[in-house]
């Protein structure tokens, strides 16, 4: 019995019973107001901007809020902000807060606040460090207005500071904002639309949030982290579940009430069930990935990175994620997220068609390639990168590469990928990895895209004409401007292979039918969601 | 007896003064690096560096380890690097769990174990007592997950008798606290009824060869008191030694049974702990494991003087 079919076995009685019509037993049976979740990893820690994991963005939009958030149309909306005003030379930037704001502590949310929660993120964020580079002066004029003066226009303010990746602009009372930002946060103090039962928290275990009464929504509906973040639920249970079998079992059972992220094995029996509702979670997706490392040999040269490029066949990635069903992958010759405005397939022709492992062989044969090991890192304990990483070991045997495969875990690759040192003496050649299509949006949020040498992410690609593109959409005026832009640079890093994209795949969410208002978005979204007995 | 229990407990200083320096050693060699797994997958080489040295994991071993040793002669044990969460609090919160499932598994082994193997070395060479051998050699040759996803089918999700998973404080009452424990405990008991039903039979079979039993039968004794009064008492030592070692299965297999029914004990802060690097809470919890089993250890050795009276310290 292989693992699929194991797990499918393990978790098909719930499938059984919602068959057979039998209703839930009353252990499960929760109070209406009261919404059990299950989210995709442990919340650890709880400091948005110290730890950026999604499990803690996630959270924290729950507990904290941010002056801009980004709608389904990855649009800049107001949210704390009332309004905004640009000089005419795009220098100063003045923001007026709504009234009433207030934290959960019951402290009116003040300009001071703003200030010092902005100052302590854009020493973290990528935007952030780039603003706070170009700033002159970050002040509160008065209780409800902050002002915001740079030494160069800055127009991608209001995409940083309502973007959803990681880390997002939390607003936080200042004595907490004044943390130095390498260090956790103590108190989880915010203004968002529920608070944090610290002293219900067991890390691993648990985590809870209550409605907070004094939140004032926004009148706008809501459209992702923009509008009213309306609570129809009083009380959030987080219950973490590392087991995907149990998790599916208590979903059927009625346990819980929706299961972030159901791994794509068990999804069939719970699309049975007549009980539990199965939908994409996410829309704009994830791109998966393997890094190669640019400073050593072989991938210091080109000629192989494109040579394994040639011979990469998406499909045969996307099929080892998702399986056999199709409407969750697409293939990506290109690097930004399918579906959203910047996204371009300049320069993927290497991608595209039928694959020509002859013309790969003979591209590597001209290269500087000399048969030694590749130092192919895959940690195991994470389904995505395990799933690539053995399609890539048999991909670059086909090719006539010579693979030391390493299997590991999350926890030494994230060392081991820092190494620069050559592959013989403890560095790597290449890993596994994927990115949220939420995080590939534009450059700014993209550092995956990054060429800048041995400051850009693992891998250090030193691409000189994908900087030059990433500073000229910086400086873009209109989104035509923009799009000219990514295509060059997106052409740019095929033919100098930043990394090697293996596709793009969606994950599912699922949830009790009695559950309804869950949207589709890069976050579950808690608001509007509502519960009934 | 009370010098010796003394003696004893002094004796766990130097265990457990070499458990830390093997622990904290280890872990300082081991590959993985918890700044990167707080940073995230987007952060840069250098925020991960930034984030290392505010953790101070940048500095040389002496340094951390006589630091780590300092705290630890004040009790402290530290905080952990992701929760910030003082490691004692975190034990706190997940202790109750696991002391809950391995004390259940520990009572409902003992009492299926013992009567079955006096049963099957009664019986031995029947019907009776291949069953219970078969059914030891299933005890342990299925794994404990694959146990735990059986009886959740069964009982959980098809008859709907109990939860699937989760834990119940017992503060909240005595039958949610058990409906909890029940299934974990059968799956995690398996194992452990399979060990000491097989030493139980064993250890029967050679004491019912012997004379005395031979003349409490000659005598019109009756089987029971035969069984379970002169040979079981005279069996127990290495049933009793047995049942010791097998705390420290219990303590592993509750890693795997804590996963598979979602109950957030020590077991799965272990993993987690693991997992994500975060040294402190791994080097606490390995700590109060190494003094659980030195504690066990100890127990047992006190208890066969209580079973043999020949037995004095």
């Amino acid at each position: 019995m292989d693992r699929r079919t194991f797990l499918k076995a393990s978790a098909g009685a719930g499938a059984f019973a919602a068959a057979g019509g039998l209703s839930a037993p009353a252990i499960a049976q929760g109070a209406a107001k009261t919404l059990r979740f299950v989210p995709q990893a442990n919340l650890a820690n709880f400091d948005p901007i110290w730890g950026t994991q999604y499990v803690v963005r996630n959270a924290a939009v729950l507990v904290w809020d941010t002056l801009y958030g980004f709608d389904e149309n990855l649009k800049p909306q107001r949210q704390m902000v009332e309004s905004e005003e640009t000089s005419s030379d795009g220098l100063t930037w003045t923001f007026k807060l709504r009234p009433g704001l207030k934290f959960h502590d019951g402290e009116p949310v003040l300009a001071k606040d703003v200030v010092a929660s902005l100052t302590r993120w854009s020493s973290r964020d990528t935007m952030g460090l780039m603003l706070k580079a170009l700033q002159q002066e970050l002040v509160a004029v008065d209780d409800r207005t902050v002002k915001w003066v740079l030494k160069k226009p800055y127009p991608k303010m209001l995409l940083a500071l309502a973007k959803n990746s990681t880390p997002m602009a939390f607003i936080m009372p200042e004595r907490i904002a004044k943390t130095d930002p390498f260090k956790q946060i103590e108190e989880y103090i915010g203004s968002g639309p529920m608070k944090f039962a610290k002293g219900e928290w067991v890390p691993g275990a648990k985590a809870v949030f209550e409605k907070f009464a004094d939140y004032k929504p926004r009148d706008e509906k809501a459209s992702w982290l923009a509008g009213g973040k309306n609570m129809l639920i009083d009380r959030i249970e987080w219950v973490v579940m590392p087991d995907p079998a149990t998790a599916a079992a208590a979903l059927q059972n009625g346990e819980v009430d929706w299961w972030e992220n159901p791994i794509t094995d068990l999804v069939p029996l719970l699309k049975k069930n007549r009980n539990v509702a199965v939908d994409i979670a996410d829309p704009l997706g994830n791109i998966g990935a393997f890094r190669m490392n640019h400073l050593h040999p072989p991938f210091n040269d080109v000629k192989v990175r494109r040579a394994v490029l040639m011979a990469l066949d998406q499909e045969e990635y996307m099929r080892a994620l998702v399986g056999d069903d199709n409407s969750l992958w697409k293939p990506l010759p290109g690097y930004f997220t399918p579906g959203t405005p910047l996204y371009s397939e300049a320069g993927g022709e290497i991608l595209k068609g039928k694959r020509d492992l002859a013309a790969a062989k003979k591209l590597l044969a001209e290269s500087s390639y000399k048969g030694e090991p590749v130092t192919c890192i895959v940690a195991q304990d994470q389904p995505i990168t395990k799933a690539q990483g053995d399609v890539t070991a048999e991909l670059l045997k086909r090719l006539g590469m010579n693979v030391d495969f390493v299997a590991t875990d999350w926890g030494t690759t994230g060392q081991r990928r820092a190494l620069k040192s050559p592959p013989g003496q403890g560095g790597w050649g290449m890993f596994h990895t994927w990115h949220a299509g939420a995080d590939c949006l534009n450059p700014a949020v993209y550092i995956a895209i990054r060429a800048t040498g041995e400051k850009a992410w693992f891998g250090w690609p030193d691409v000189p004409a994908v900087e030059t593109e990433v500073n000229n959409w910086f400086e873009a005026k209109n989104l035509d401007e923009e799009k000219a832009i990514i295509a060059r640079l997106n052409k740019a890093a095929l033919d100098s292979v930043v990394y090697a994209p293996t596709g793009f795949f969606l994950t599912y969410q699922a949830w009790r039918k009695n559950i309804s208002g869950i949207g589709k978005g890069p976050i579950p979204f808690a608001w509007g969601v509502s519960k009934t007995a | 007896m009370f010098a010796y229990v003394v003696r004893r407990i002094i004796a766990t200083i130097p265990v457990m003064a070499v458990v830390a320096l093997f622990v904290f050693s280890l872990l300082f060699i081991a590959p993985g690096d918890p700044a990167a797994v707080i940073a995230g997958d987007q952060a840069t080489p250098e925020q991960i560096e930034r984030i290392r040295q505010s953790l101070g994991l940048d500095r040389p071993f002496l340094v951390q380890f006589s630091e780590w040793v300092w705290r630890l002669l004040h009790f402290d044990l530290g905080r952990s690097i992701f929760t910030n969460l003082p490691v004692t609090t975190m034990i706190a919160q997940r202790i109750e769990p696991t002391l809950s499932l391995t004390l259940i598994t520990l009572v409902l082994s003992v009492i299926v174990a013992v009567p079955i193997g006096v049963l099957a070395a009664w019986k031995a060479g029947s019907f009776v007592d291949r069953a219970i051998m078969g059914f030891a050699v299933f005890g342990f040759s299925v794994p404990v997950f694959v146990i735990g996803y059986l009886l959740a089918y069964f009982f959980a999700l098809e008859l709907e008798w109990l939860p699937v998973q989760g834990y119940t404080p017992f503060a909240h009452g005595f039958v949610p606290w058990l409906e909890n424990l029940i299934l974990p405990s059968i799956a995690l008991g398996c194992v452990y009824i399979a060990l000491i039903a097989r030493i139980t039979r064993a250890t029967m079979l050679e004491v019912l060869q012997q004379d005395y039993i031979r003349t409490a039968r000659a005598k019109g004794l009756a089987q029971t008191p035969i069984l379970f009064i002169h040979a079981l008492k005279n069996a127990s030592v290495p049933i009793v030694t047995v049942i010791g070692i097998g705390i420290a299965l219990l303590i592993g297999g509750a890693v795997v049974t804590e996963s598979v029914f979602a109950i957030p004990g020590l077991g799965r802060l272990t993993v987690d702990a693991i997992l994500r690097r975060d040294y402190p809470v791994i080097q606490g919890i390995v700590l109060l494991f190494s003094f659980v089993y030195v504690l066990v250890n100890l127990g047992v050795d006190l208890i066969y003087t209580l079973i043999d009276p020949r037995i004095r310290y």
